[in-house]
């Protein structure tokens, strides 16, 4: 503690005497002297000279020490101004109310110089531990709120990402936890091209930030593969790549993946980590229990990793319920925990299923109580519906250029083993979609490709007849039939040819699938189209699928070619209107 | 008892060093003034004034360890803090032989 430093004493007194003698003790310290002849001037003095240390006489005309004392400490505010009193008064009461007024201690007359120079070294000292201490909080002050505006900004960008995506569909409740930034909860909804509807709730470890950062990578992989018409078990493995890699050790997500396939009346799930999920039934009122199957996402590695799914058939009106565990985990007053039996207790409990999703909200902001601040609930429900109720996916691709490729051609065919596991649409309508004019038809092309190649490989290549896809149990039969060709195909091949050229300002499409099947005779088939679109449950064989008006619709020209293995379409389009 | 006490006054002096004689100027200087003050307040049968004035040259004497003088005006500090001037006017005579005797005593250092 530096001593010698040099500090503005002022002294009051009304007495001459007083003020020489103080004076001459404080100037040999070395410190710097002010002086006032009574509380007037004292204050003044403070306000103009701003004196580190005072001594104040008690009793001074115009204005008393103790008034004197009290004005001088408001003045200061939060600094540390000691006042040190001069009086020869003995009585107790009156020097404790000299403290009382603001005064911090007391020098005694005759003036001891030994014990004057002490004392004010001792307040020295403490006036510069009060002087730090406000500095540091001053510091904490701003790096704190550098962090809560930090936190803000990060908010902002987190809920573009947790809460973008057409949560909104008519179909879907969904709740959000209002501290998802810091607990980690994401909640992802979005369309693929053929009409499913992807949802993805996720659970990641840990608190705050680092819990957060991970669902940006985890929402852009979701959203672009999803838009691109990539499978569900594509996407669930992509995402465990990334956060396998991006993710320090001990971090993962847990997760639970959905693929609502409205034209199959199925959903595919995915369930890792997460507590048990419900579905229910709408036509017997009873829950069943969707349990976790795998572990986390980020934890395995490629190859350990599995993303089999399990497949749930839905009719209309069943409904699929998702939570993180901040509902089963949310406290009341007491302590306890909300639990999965009350959760359980709702279903069973509820008499219309419509309201069974605000009944869980309330039931838990009732069991929390006034804890009712930490509602960290987030929350999904979604409906099995019809194709039309729900209507065509509305494909939002930003990306892309203004100009595209006009003039090229491309052939891409799948043969053999590739054929039976991989589907090569994503590839090919992310190659159609470099093409300006069709990116805004994206989810029309993707129904004429996904037609075009489910008949050349399930009718061509493996043989099967059409007829059995006319009503429920036909479809599984059908697919039934489909799982079995496949397993004892050897050899076969599809073939995609697409030609693009400029054609009157705008362009024009040639798409030609070769399947490596025997072909069918389609000159007699060709007025079963009309027909057939006209009244789609007559069974037919040949040609056959809901595409084909579709395809009729957009496309100059569909026809056969070869021995019945090729199919040609021809579609055009006019100039851009700028 | 003497008026003052040499070693105080060394000590002081030793304090004050070349502003010694300046600070018993003061001291005499202010001590007469009072004084007259202080006669005035009695004649004016003035309790706090002579409160006041007493405490002040109470203070003053003692700093320059005149602690007799000192004593006499804790005496008349007192009274007049009790709301009365009764017994003012002889402690303020021995005041004045006590005060002249001190100031003997400085001027012979």
């Amino acid at each position: 503690m530096d001593e010698s430093v040099p500090l503005k004493v002022l002294i009051a007194d009304d007495n001459q005497s007083d003020r020489l003698i103080l004076s001459a003790i404080v100037k040999k310290m070395g410190h710097t002297v002010f002086l006032a002849e009574d509380g007037l001037e004292a204050v003044e003095h403070f306000q103009s000279d701003k004196p580190d240390i005072i001594l104040l006489d008690v009793m001074m005309p115009n204005m008393n020490g103790q008034e004197a004392a009290r004005k001088i400490k408001e003045l200061a505010g939060e600094d540390m101004v000691p006042i040190i009193f001069l009086t020869s008064l003995q009585d107790a009461q009156d020097l404790a109310a000299c403290l009382d007024s603001g005064g911090d201690d007391f020098l005694s007359k005759p003036y001891n110089k030994i014990i004057l120079q002490a004392k004010i070294n001792a307040f020295s000292r403490m006036r510069l531990m009060n002087s730090t201490l406000q500095q540091q909080r001053n510091v904490i002050r701003a790096n704190n709120e550098h962090m809560l505006h930090e936190q803000q900004v990060a908010r902002a960008v987190y809920d573009n990402v947790a809460h973008a995506g057409c949560l909104d569909l008519p179909n879907l409740q969904h709740l959000l936890s209002p501290f998802s930034v810091f607990n980690g909860d994401v909640l992802l909804a979005a369309r693929k091209p053929s009409g499913s509807l992807h949802i993805l709730l996720g659970d990641f470890t840990g608190h705050g930030l680092p819990a957060a950062i991970g669902a940006m990578p985890l929402a852009e992989i979701f959203y672009g593969m999803t838009a691109k018409g990539f499978n569900m078990v594509d996407i669930i493995r992509e995402v465990n790549v990334k956060l396998k890699t991006i993710l320090p050790v001990g971090y993962f997500c847990c997760a639970c993946m959905l693929n609502l396939n409205f034209r199959q009346k199925e959903a595919e799930v995915w369930m890792g980590g997460l507590p048990d999920f419900y579905l229910y039934r709408a036509a017997s009122r009873a829950v069943e229990k969707v349990p976790s199957t795998h572990l986390p996402l980020g934890v395995l590695s490629s190859q350990a990793f599995d993303a089999t799914v399990r497949i749930l058939p839905m009719d209309i009106g069943d409904k699929f319920y998702m939570w993180s565990d901040g509902i089963i985990e949310a406290r009341n007053d007491d302590g306890d925990l909300f639990g999965e039996q009350r959760l359980y207790d709702v279903f069973v409990q509820n008499k219309q299923p419509d309201r069974i999703f605000q009944e869980i909200i309330d039931r838990v902001t009732t069991f929390s109580g006034d804890s009712g601040k930490d509602d960290d609930t987030t929350l999904l429900e979604v409906t099995m519906v019809s194709e039309d109720d729900i209507g065509q996916a509305a494909i939002d691709l930003e990306s892309g250029a203004v100009v595209g490729p006009t003039d090229w051609r491309m052939s891409y065919c799948l043969r053999g083993e590739t054929l039976k596991s991989f589907n090569p649409l994503p590839v090919m309508l992310n190659i159609l979609n470099d093409v300006p004019a069709l990116r805004n038809l994206s989810g029309q092309m993707y129904t004429i490709m996904a037609e075009l190649y489910s008949n050349a490989f399930e009718h061509g290549v493996l043989g099967l007849q059409s007829d059995l896809k006319s009503d429920a149990d036909g479809f599984a039969k059908y697919y039934a039939e489909r799982q079995a060709a496949m397993d004892t195909m050897e050899s076969g091949s599809v073939q995609f040819d697409f030609d693009l050229v400029p054609h009157n300002g705008g362009g024009k499409l040639t798409i030609l699938v070769t399947d490596s099947g025997p072909g069918f005779d389609y000159h007699s088939k060709i007025n079963n189209i009309e027909a057939r679109s006209a009244s789609s449950t007559q069974p037919q064989s040949g040609y056959c699928g809901r595409g084909i008006p579709l395809i009729q619709t957009l496309c100059d020209s569909i026809q056969y070619k070869g021995e019945g293995n090729q199919v040609e379409v021809v579609l055009s389009w006019p100039a851009d209107e700028v | 008892m003497s008026h003052i006490s040499t070693a105080e006054i060394e000590e002081l002096k030793l304090i004050m060093e070349d502003g010694f004689t300046d600070l018993i100027d003061a001291f005499v200087t202010d001590s007469e003034n009072k004084l007259e003050q202080l006669q005035a307040a009695l004649q004016a049968n003035n309790p706090s004034a002579v409160r006041e004035l007493a405490h002040s040259l109470k203070g003053a004497s003692g700093n320059i360890s005149a602690q007799p003088l000192a004593d006499i005006y804790r005496q008349i500090e007192k009274i007049g803090k009790e709301g009365s001037t009764d017994g003012v006017a002889q402690l303020l005579d021995q005041a004045h032989n006590e005060f002249s005797a001190v100031k003997n005593a400085l001027e012979n250092l």
